[in-house]
């Protein structure tokens, strides 16, 4: 019991006032158990459920409104007295649930519009849909290791179990199980990082963990077994956000799933993971002893940068590439989603200079694209969806004329591709602008020069990315071609006016977001600002139960 | 509300308008919209009346605005995006051109209903007017920022325009056009970061040597930047920047930064010149697109290259562009020679049109390369004139084409006897493209071929290359005086016999084109160098200065 008993749960902490900064994660966990408890009242019917979760939303939304206002001024290590307790409640993760919140909104739409006179399954289908997202919504507000495995897991075991949803439907159970298969692996071999990671520093807090890597990194003597650990652990996050080579199961998940299930795993587990990743990544640099040693900080986060770096250039190039040849704009679109990771990945990249981890830039940046990327998606998936359901297809000759048989999905759906290609005057380009320009800001603070410098890299993503943006422009347009310049004579798409609200909606707050991108900009530094880092105490016990490991009496 | 920024966006209205019309007005609409842009542009020529060089007007170095508009967009952190918009002699008759060829190619347009597609006229209409904000947006913006979004933004209506109204082939086409464009301006991209960390590097520096504290200093306190910036006259101007843009120890990816940025800078504008050779986007697109997308494309599109050479790659990037100048005439010199040759070789009238383009723009940017005042002026000049015959040319060709339904020019013979009026317009039009004394492609090529000889000081190369884009006109001459006698002369045939002569219309678009074409060529100064030469020389002193050699 020496893990627990070293957090000191409840001890000489206000337990109300905590629990009231973890409301919105305890009314989603209510709202799952009215679902259970709604078919016993109620009856199974799926409209009537769905209502109760729009409730259970709301009130969600309530308590996120006054957790931001409680929290703006500095975040709040949750639940523990130690300073890197198990839970965080800050301005980002108070951001993120907002993000998740609305993006919930839309997915439920989508859900009512498509498959609620259908569905038999209503309350089984929301109790995983809510389960994910209460597990994205730890994801982000944790550094701690056992948290972050258990949040990854909470959100990866519903998104198996709702991608296999059409049980009758042989794609969506082969997609099921590669999905599964692939996740558990990632979560095998995550664990085991996890659990390195936790015999050699004797620590779940990941500020502990920063503090003894950059320490023993280069000079230790555990420094192999540290690396594998660290670089285990990764594996576990890569999966999340599909970065390459972990990134196999998303196009077929994408595929075999129903449409509104695609479309929440998009974007929202992607953006869980990201800033799962940045506020590891703002761990490493701030809470790491950073400040304390300069140059031996430099040695480690330069390659770690590098690192996440490579992986987030060849993720984009990957997806990019691997979008061209697809037929199914299901699966367009999953590997669609692969480059836009990549790109959201040097966001992270970025942030990773000790002397502007004090600068918010990159995050910032994150944030800003998961906003906007948010907006085009939603669009994008909103008119397939609206296409699949009326013509059963959702191959690229089902969009064949569009322009003449649906004006109104048509011209909304040009104004989200655009956006994901990243083309004035739509938001997509201030979401890669901003991206850029994170990017540019290391070529003020880098300390080091030569061939490896961070400005060398900051330079050398943002070709990539610019370059990437050429090459994706080819399979966005492919669908564009279908649907303004050829007709083949198919009928008008039988659309509900909420869907067409909707996707117009969204691609008009693309327009706008690029006129209005100063308050965007502003709104994402509010979400920023103010992020929980844990300090490290250099001569607290983790360090002595460290280095009594190092000598090998443990 | 100011007048440039009504300037730019009332087509923008316009296309709101054009969305609740009713479809039989809809043409109405837009002609009066783009004809009331047109008189409203025609105010600014009051600014520039008194003449050429005036410092009244000028200024006393490069970087005199007139009708400035200046606002926040996008700041913090040390950072400023602004919407600022300006007008001085570079982009004042470019103004001017693009909202009479854009007035000219509505009318055009007119027929609408009868083309050959089975799509309305709001959508075109809307994309057209849209099309025509982007181009005076780009004219007017002097925020690099700003800049870049509207000439992405006129991208996406010109695919559709040429994408869904087009020829058979109409799909590669737009396709093609949009990759070319895009391919270049995503280095433009990556140069428009640079230079703003650049430059906020080198202000930096300055004031800590200054002894400013930088941190405490607000963004702008009125005496000039603090910071990096994006405004492309402080890019310029700014003996700071200038100097660590310049410097041979400033490197970007261990090269170094001037010529570099330039180059970047370079591909994006020199696609869309086009150069040789990466034109081959231009003939496709031309020989697609329904005859007033063309007359656009030719008449304005192919200046924004010009343009953004004189505004942003020499002023910017003086030394980048001295080191860089053997390279730039010689791509100048061959997409000369190449084009004419070309176009010698075509059958197809438009695609031979499209070619001559190729081969006029060269000239243009050998003009700019040699970096002296004669050839500046041509080059500018050049622009211009070609900006009024070959919307002309092309109009010309969608005339007969509209009539004879093909456009193989063996095929046509004696169409001045069946249409003497449209047969007379043809002639002035092609004769102006050919660069015949007393017409406006005279002026340009001669003031830049005599730009490159005076050169010969600066650049030992200068005279041979002269020499053969001298000789080049041999060519030209050649490929336009066998198509007017292939076209316009000979025996009258059978089958064009009931061919109707230029309509009023057509006259009406025609005419004021060539008088333009006549009025360019008689009186040169009086129409567009007392407009343009003051700032032009302003810049070319600054850049020689910058490059070291003034």
């Amino acid at each position: 019991m020496a893990l627990l008993g070293q957090t000191d749960l409840w001890a000489g902490i206000d337990v109300g006032e905590h629990l009231f900064l973890f409301s919105p994660m305890i009314v989603l966990v209510c709202t799952m158990l009215a679902v259970v408890a709604c078919p016993i009242i109620l009856g199974r019917g799926p409209r009537s459920i769905a209502t109760v979760v729009w409730l259970g939303l709301g009130i969600t939304l309530f308590m996120t409104f006054r957790v931001a206002g409680a929290v703006a001024d500095g975040g709040v290590s949750g639940l523990s007295t130690q300073p890197g307790g198990m839970l965080i409640a800050d301005n980002l993760s108070v951001g993120f649930q907002f993000l998740l919140l609305a993006f919930l909104a839309g997915v439920m739409l989508m859900w009512w519009m498509g498959s609620s006179a259908t569905e038999r399954n209503a309350p089984e289908f929301f109790i995983l849909l809510l389960g994910s997202a209460l597990g994205m919504v730890l994801m982000v507000s944790t550094t701690n290791l056992l948290m972050i495995v258990m949040a990854i897991e909470l959100a990866s075991l519903p998104s198996y179990a709702i991608v296999g949803f059409e049980k009758r439907n042989r794609v969506a159970a082969e997609a099921s199980l590669k999905y599964m298969i692939f996740g558990a692996v990632c979560a095998a071999i995550m664990l085991y990082g996890a659990s390195l990671l936790y015999g050699l520093v004797g620590s779940l807090d990941m500020a502990v963990i920063a503090s003894y890597t950059i320490d023993n990194l280069s000079l230790g003597p555990n420094r192999v077994l540290l690396a594998v650990g660290l670089l285990c652990f990764l594996v576990g996050i890569a999966f999340k956000v599909s970065a390459v080579p972990f990134h196999f199961w998303c196009p077929d998940a994408f595929e075999g799933a129903r449409i509104e299930v695609t479309t929440w795993l998009s974007v929202v587990s992607k953006g869980a993971g990201l800033l799962l990743l940045a506020r590891l990544v703002t761990v490493f640099c701030a809470g790491g002893g950073a400040d304390a040693n300069p140059a031996l900080s430099i040695t480690f986060l330069t390659p770690l940068a590098w690192t996440i770096g490579i992986i987030a250039a060849v993720t984009c190039t990957v997806g990019n590439f691997a979008a061209y040849k697809q037929r199914s704009v299901k699966r367009m679109l999953a590997y669609s989603s692969i480059a836009h990771a990549g790109y959201m990945m040097m966001a992270t990249a970025v942030f990773i200079h000790p002397s502007i981890s004090g600068s918010t830039a990159g995050i910032t940046a994150l944030l800003t694209y998961v906003v906007i990327y948010l907006l085009m998606n939603l669009g994008a998936f909103g008119v397939t969806a609206m296409v699949v359901w009326d013509t059963g297809s959702d191959k690229i000759e089902a969009f064949t004329g569009l322009m003449r048989r649906s004006p109104w999905l048509a011209v909304p759906m040009v104004a989200c591709l655009m956006s994901l290609v990243g083309m004035p005057p739509f938001a997509g380009f201030i979401g890669k602008w901003w991206i850029l320009v994170a990017l540019g800001r290391l070529q003020n603070t880098a300390t080091s020069s030569g061939m490896f410098s961070l400005s060398t890299l900051g330079w050398l993503l943002m070709i990539v990315a610019v370059v990437n943006t050429f090459i994706s422009l080819y399979y966005y347009l492919r669908i564009v071609v279908q649907m303004m310049f050829r007709d083949d004579g198919q009928r008008t798409v039988r659309t509900p006016i909420v869907g067409l609200a909707m996707v117009n909606g969204c691609a008009v707050a693309l327009f706008a977001l690029l006129i209005f991108a100063q308050p965007l900009k502003r709104t994402a530094e509010r979400f920023t600002r103010n992020m929980y880092t844990a300090s490290v105490e250099q001569d607290g016990k983790h360090k002595t139960l460290a280095s009594a490991i190092q000598r090998g009496t443990p | 509300m100011d007048l440039l920024t009504l300037i730019v966006f009332l087509p923008t209205l316009g296309a709101v308008a054009c969305l609740v019309t009713p479809r039989q007005h809809i043409r109405m609409v837009a002609l009066a919209v783009s004809f009331v842009t047109f008189v409203l542009s025609l105010t600014l020529f009051g600014t520039f009346w008194a003449g050429s060089g005036d410092v009244a007007i000028f200024g006393e170095h490069y970087g005199t605005l007139h009708e400035t508009v200046r606002a926040d967009w996008i700041v913090g952190d040390r950072f400023a995006i602004e919407y600022f918009l300006g007008v001085d002699g570079l982009s004042f008759p470019l103004i001017i051109l693009t909202t009479l060829v854009s007035f000219l190619a509505c009318l055009a347009s007119w027929n609408f209903d009868s083309w050959k597609v089975n799509r309305g006229p709001r959508a075109y209409f809307i994309l057209f007017l849209l099309l025509e904000t982007g181009m005076l947006g780009v004219f007017v913006a002097l925020d690099f920022f700003l800049f870049y979004i509207f000439w992405e933004l006129m991208l996406l209506p010109m695919y559709f325009l040429i994408g869904v109204w087009g020829g058979p082939r109409r799909e590669y086409a737009a396709i093609k056009f949009f990759l070319f464009t895009l391919g270049g301006s995503v280095l433009m991209l990556v140069a428009l970061v640079a230079m703003y960390f650049f430059s906020d590097h080198a202000i930096t520096q300055a004031m800590v040597e200054q002894g400013v504290d930088v941190i405490e200093s607000g963004y702008r306190d009125g005496v000039g930047v603090t910071h990096g910036t994006f405004d492309m006259i402080e890019l310029a101007t700014n003996t700071a920047i200038q100097g660590y843009f310049g410097a041979k120890s400033t490197l970007f990816l261990g090269l170094r930064f001037a010529p570099l940025m330039f180059a970047f800078l370079f591909i994006g504008f020199a696609i869309k010149l086009p150069i040789v050779p990466l034109h081959t986007w231009l003939p496709d697109a031309h020989v697609e697109s329904p005859t007033p997308i063309s007359m656009i494309l030719a008449g304005v599109l192919l200046k924004m290259g010009g343009y953004g050479f004189l505004r942003i790659c020499y002023p910017i990037f003086p030394s980048g562009g001295y080191t860089l100048a053997f390279y730039v005439a010689m791509i100048g010199v061959v997409s000369i020679v190449y084009g004419a040759l070309c176009a010698m070789a075509q059958t197809d009238f438009k695609r031979l049109v499209a070619y001559s383009s190729v081969s006029h723009m060269g000239f243009v940017l050998l003009g700019i390369a040699v970096m002296t005042k004669s050839g500046m002026q041509g080059a500018m000049f050049q622009m211009i004139a070609h900006g009024i015959s070959s919307p002309m040319c092309f109009f010309l060709v969608g005339v007969i084409y509209e009539r004879a339904h093909h456009r193989e020019i063996n095929r046509f013979g004696g169409l001045w006897l069946t249409m003497p009026k449209y047969g007379t317009m043809a002639t002035i039009g092609f004769f102006a493209a050919l660069g015949l004394p007393g017409l406006c492609g005279f002026i340009g090529e001669v003031w830049v071929l005599l730009g490159t000889f005076a050169a010969r000081d600066m650049f030992p190369w200068a005279i041979p290359m002269a020499i053969v884009a001298a000789s080049s006109v041999i060519l030209t001459a050649g490929y336009i005086l066998w198509l007017i006698q292939r076209v316009y002369l000979g025996r009258e045939r059978e089958e064009y016999k009931g061919f109707l002569d230029a309509s009023p219309r057509e006259m009406f678009v025609l005419v004021p084109l060539a008088v333009l074409c006549i009025a360019l060529g008689v009186l040169p100064m009086q129409t567009v160098f007392n407009f343009t030469n003051g700032t032009l020389d302003l810049m070319l002193a600054q850049v020689l200065s910058g490059a070291g050699v003034g």
